[in-house]
């Protein structure tokens, strides 16, 4: 039996080799960083080869290097990808580094910006804001979302001491004042259960998003992105709250929640301790798979809530498609990218478990109906916001997340010093690099 | 300069005549290598010390602006970056102790006829044969107050050691402590198996005291070699960047290694990381040198 | 000797070796702990309490060398059915393999394993053999300011990686170096090179230079005696610097990280990648960590022998 295996893989490993010396046809590869999403493109594309003849490889390499790692490819001006799913992040630094193909042609020309949903368009693809310059195809659209213990908020016991502590009922969180409400009521470290699940990580942009999505839903913003003013955005009032309301979440987190992302946080579900759990939707199918998740038949989603004033916003992840520049299949890559427009491409690509970004799609009944957060995704893609685009954005991180880090997992300092000299650093940033001059 | 100066052995030896000349095999041994690290070393150096006084960005095409001393006048002013020294100083300091107080500890048990004394020794060489950065991810797993074994073993309850301020950078030390203890011991074993039975003997025969015994035979015998370690394990503290990235990503965790990649392959600062790179360098080149003089001064009595 | 034999002295030896064995265990616990994750269930992973004893199996090392996705919707009865029983043990964890074609898709890990069997090997060749070279000139000859290209050696292992990368990754990428096996085995060879020429020296010191001027009368050339004469004696100095040369670029991190993607790439920065992105699955960087521990341990008990020896030898300086 076992041998029967590794004659297997041995020939796996034969027809790889083979594979490469008999493409006659073009092998374009694409990098992505290493999840399921990745491995569902592999899937689609594995398609395409077969209509096309091109045979197309998706790469991968972790979340935490993913960054590092494409950039590393672009400044050295190499032709190892011919294509990038980047961040959206990137797109400045993509666009204005030369290492993106300018897709505006292509963009206009199959209305793209129509197919597509708007804040895909606007986050995905163009640089700057509003110049009508595209440099990427929006490919998965995703945003943050909230997973939540169905059975704990159910339970009728919970119901009832909830209602006559809080005096109203316990059912999902319409606002981030319940939500609070919520976390510090299932706070039971006597019982190893906790109330919430966010994100704390300052090694790149996991704390950022997370504050986003309390910020935005305040009304806040990070700074207008059009002119760079900070001061008196990024510290207004409403920030300040928002920044007081993420930090007093961080109280209610299952111990040692100080360096936690994506991963974190869906194992505060998966094992139990928490009763909401922050996450991007991308990251949700493990929660529905019972291999993974024990509690997958009692786990639910919702949107991010709204905030004092009834806004409702979420922090957008997701990327788009791009070509990079050193490549010297562009145009294989272009035929590839007109394949994957296309509205039966979409639609077995979200069959996969991708999250397209094509209206039509996302309007499907089918489409929302497939699984439990569909439709919570679905409303969410329509009201989010994003982080700064710009070339520089990895310095604005790295300062959010000096500034925001000792006050959220450290206890140090106010929200309102925290966020003073946030303004502080991202002017100085800005004004370094020229953008109050024009 | 007189071919009879370069060699240590009769120049008028019959092998000078045969073959190649010493002169000869002695550069053709030694050249390669100078001229190797200079290339792969030296070179890159002198390359990052140019860079270091522009705002030169290796992420964009545009080329690099001559700023003087701006970078380094703007690091050595810059608030975090001192904290991040400071992180760093303690690290070295706790990380080092701790290794040189538990190998030497371990070597002197070992230092006696034990039976599978090669086997023990070459099984608690196994932690220093692993990648920094997966041995980072497993004691993460270990730490976790959750399902980790520390805390239930020890019965310290939900204590976060990797998301408390006060006890994060020193989980990270413990973990490094485990990993090259073993470095420092195999070093002093080393170091304790070539002091002369002898003088234990004659110790033994004065009857003198097992402290004595210590402090004046065992330790200036086994003080080069433990210099040497200790020199190793600073150099490569001072260098720690995967263990605490993995671990932690707190303020109070933030080597200065970690702020060097953050800068030099996040934001691509190419210019400003060249500057605190060097900041680094000349740090961890006093200390070392100071290091080697106190080696030489003990090596001497 | 007497005092020795006393009985104070033989509790203190009892209590002694006692201490050995007990640090001995908590060493190694955190390694057993790895090394038993690799053959667990995934939920026995990370269970309160921790779970010590267990059933076995091999579904870790399986999903390591495979490429798989989380399943959206469960598999029908009759393709469980058909697939062979290792496919069916990822099916159990809620995964499929993904296949090109009819061929599965291999994960990167054994083309990754064998990058870095493949540069280590070199480099520790190459860096154990120039640095036996240099220490035996160095150790021979009468060289200008050798104290000074000592000190010089010595401070090229003092700079933190970074530095030295950028300058480095910007050169390779000018001679289109990056990401080539020839590219990181340079690197490692260079990083290892300073080690291995102190701790050669040290034995050349060691080996007595009349063997040598004996090998010369009787009408041997320098080189004969070099390699007839010197090497063998000092073979055990070269295993042991080989196993700390091995060690290090076998573990490497931040340069095959940044200097190399999918043709050069080595194992270490793809086992976290195994965290995967939905739960992290600790059974399986349990596996590949295990594996990927296994031959730096085989090399080092193959030469524990020398190791022990000659850590010994050369460090009894003058």
């Amino acid at each position: 039996m076992l041998r029967k295996t590794f004659t297997g893989l041995l020939a796996g490993v034969g027809f790889t080799l083979v594979g490469v010396a008999s493409a006659a046809a073009e092998d374009l590869t694409i990098f992505w960083a290493e999840w399921d999403p990745a491995n569902y493109l592999q899937e689609l594309v594995n398609e395409y080869s077969k209509v096309s003849g091109d045979t197309v490889t998706v790469e991968t390499t972790p979340w935490s290097d993913f960054q590092t790692k494409a950039f590393t490819e672009f400044n050295a001006k190499g032709d190892a990808y011919d294509l990038v799913v980047g961040d959206s992040q990137w797109l400045g630094a993509g666009a204005t580094g030369g290492h993106y193909v300018d897709l505006t042609d292509f963009f206009n020309k199959h209305k793209l910006s129509e197919v597509m949903a708007p804040a895909t368009v606007k986050y995905y693809a163009e640089y700057p804001s509003n110049s009508g310059k595209y440099w990427a195809i929006p490919l998965e659209g995703d945003a943050v979302g909230w997973a939540y213990r169905k059975d704990w908020f159910e339970d009728p016991k919970e119901k009832e001491a909830f209602k006559a502590k809080y005096g109203y009922d316990l059912d999902v969180p319409k606002t981030f004042k319940e939500l609070r409400d919520i976390a510090e009521f299932f706070y039971r470290p006597d019982e190893k259960r906790y109330g919430i699940a966010i994100y704390t990580q300052t090694t790149y942009d996991a704390l950022a998003m997370g504050f986003e999505n309390a910020l935005f839903s305040y009304g806040g913003d990070l700074g207008d992105y059009s002119t760079y003013k900070v001061e008196g955005i990024v510290n207004a009032p409403v920030a300040v709250e928002a920044l007081e309301m993420y930090k007093e979440l961080y109280k209610f987190t299952p111990p040692n929640w100080g360096n936690t992302f994506f991963q974190e946080d869906n194992q505060a579900i998966t094992e139990g301790l928490a009763a909401m759990s922050m996450n991007y939707f991308a990251f949700f199918p493990s929660l529905l798979n019972e291999a993974t998740n024990p509690n997958a038949k009692v786990t639910g989603f919702f949107a991010n809530p709204a905030g004092p004033t009834g806004v409702q916003s979420a922090a957008l992840g997701g990327q788009g498609i791009s070509i990079v520049s050193y490549s010297k299949k562009q145009e294989a890559a272009m035929k590839f990218l007109e394949w994957f427009i296309k509205d039966e491409t979409q639609k077995k690509w979200a069959e996969l478990g991708g999250y397209t970004c094509s209206q039509a799609v996302l309007k499907s009944a089918e489409f929302q109906n497939a699984t439990p957060y569909n439709k919570a995704f679905y409303e969410t893609m329509f009201k989010v916001k994003d982080f700064w685009a710009v070339p520089e954005y990895a310095e604005l991180l790295s300062q959010l997340n000096n500034r925001l880090g000792p006050y959220v997992v450290g206890d140090k300092g106010t929200a309102k010093e925290a966020l003073d000299g946030l303004a502080k650093d991202w002017t100085e940033t800005f004004t370094k690099y020229g953008r109050y001059s024009n | 300069m007189a071919m009879a100066a370069m060699t240590r052995l009769d120049p008028g030896s019959r092998a000078a005549s045969r073959g190649w000349s010493d002169l000869a095999i002695r550069n053709m041994f030694i050249i390669p290598t100078i001229a190797f690290l200079i290339v792969f070393n030296i070179f890159p150096l002198i390359y990052s010390l140019g860079y270091s006084f522009t705002d030169y960005r290796a992420s964009t095409n545009q080329a690099a602006n001559f700023v003087g001393l701006q970078n380094y006048r703007e690091l050595l002013g810059d608030e975090f970056i001192w904290n991040n020294f400071v992180v760093t100083a303690k690290y070295v300091i706790v990380s080092v102790t701790g290794q040189v107080v538990v190998g030497f500890g371990i070597a002197l048990l070992l230092n006696r006829a034990i039976p599978f004394k090669g086997l023990i020794t070459t099984l608690l060489l196994l932690p220093m044969m692993m990648s920094m950065a997966v041995v980072g991810l497993f004691w993460k797993l270990l730490y976790d107050p959750s399902w980790g074994v520390i805390n239930y073993v020890f019965h310290l309850g939900d204590f976060a050691w990797l998301s408390n301020r006060d006890a994060a950078l020193y989980a990270v030390a413990i973990t490094d402590i485990w990993m090259w203890s073993p470095f420092v011991m195999l070093l002093s074993l080393a170091g304790l198996s070539a002091v002369p039975k002898h003088l234990y003997e004659a110790a033994a025969i004065d009857r003198a005291g097992k402290f004595y015994t210590f402090r004046r035979i065992t330790l200036p015998l086994v003080a080069p070699i433990l210099l040497i370690a200790i020199i190793f394990r600073t150099m490569e503290a001072f260098k720690t960047f995967d263990l605490a990235y993995v671990m932690s990503s707190q303020d109070t965790t933030e080597l200065i290694s970690i702020r060097l990649y953050k800068m030099a392959f996040q934001e691509w600062q190419t210019g400003r990381s060249s500057a605190l790179a060097y900041i680094v360098l000349i740090m961890v080149l006093a200390i070392t040198n100071i290091y080697v003089k106190y080696l030489n001064r003990v090596k001497e009595r | 000797m007497a005092a020795v034999r006393s009985r104070g002295q033989l509790v203190a030896n009892r209590a002694a070796i006692a201490a050995v064995l007990v640090i001995t265990l908590v060493f190694l616990a955190p390694i057993y702990w790895i090394g038993s994750t690799a053959f667990k269930p995934r939920a026995l992973a990370t269970t309160v309490p921790p779970t010590v004893f267990f059933a076995p199996e091999i579904t870790p090392f399986i999903k390591l060398f495979t490429k798989r996705v989380q399943l959206t919707k469960p598999v029908d009865e009759a393709t469980y059915n058909a697939a062979p029983w290792w496919e069916q043990r990822i099916l159990d964890n809620g995964e499929r393999v993904l296949r090109t074609g009819e061929n599965v898709q291999l994960s990167a890990y054994p083309s990754r394993f064998m990058n870095s069997l493949i540069i280590a090997i070199t480099s520790t060749v190459l860096a154990v053999g120039m640095g036996t070279f240099t220490a035996y000139g160095f150790s021979r000859f009468r060289v200008k300011g050798e104290q000074d290209l000592l000190f010089f050696i010595l401070s090229t292992r003092m700079l933190p990686p970074v530095v030295v990368a950028i300058p480095m990754f910007l050169m390779y990428r000018a001679v289109g170096m990056t990401d080539t096996h020839i590219g990181l085995i340079i690197l490692y060879t260079a990083f290892n090179l300073s080690f291995s020429v102190w701790l050669m020296k040290g034995f050349m010191d060691e080996i007595p230079k009349e063997y040598e001027e004996a090998a010369l009368v009787d009408g041997y050339t320098r080189m004969q005696a070099f390699f007839k004469i010197v090497l063998p004696e000092a073979a055990t100095g070269i295993a042991a610097t080989a196993v700390f040369c091995f060690i290090t670029a076998w573990n490497e991190y931040a340069f095959a990280l940044i200097m190399t993607n999918r043709r050069a790439q080595t194992a270490p920065p793809f086992i976290p990648s195994q965290l995967g992105s939905g739960v992290i699955d600790w059974t399986v960087i349990a596996a590949g960590t295990f594996l990927f521990l296994l031959p730096v341990a085989i090399f080092t008990f193959a030469l524990r022998g020398h190791l022990l020896r000659g850590v010994t030898f050369g460090a009894i300086r003058k």
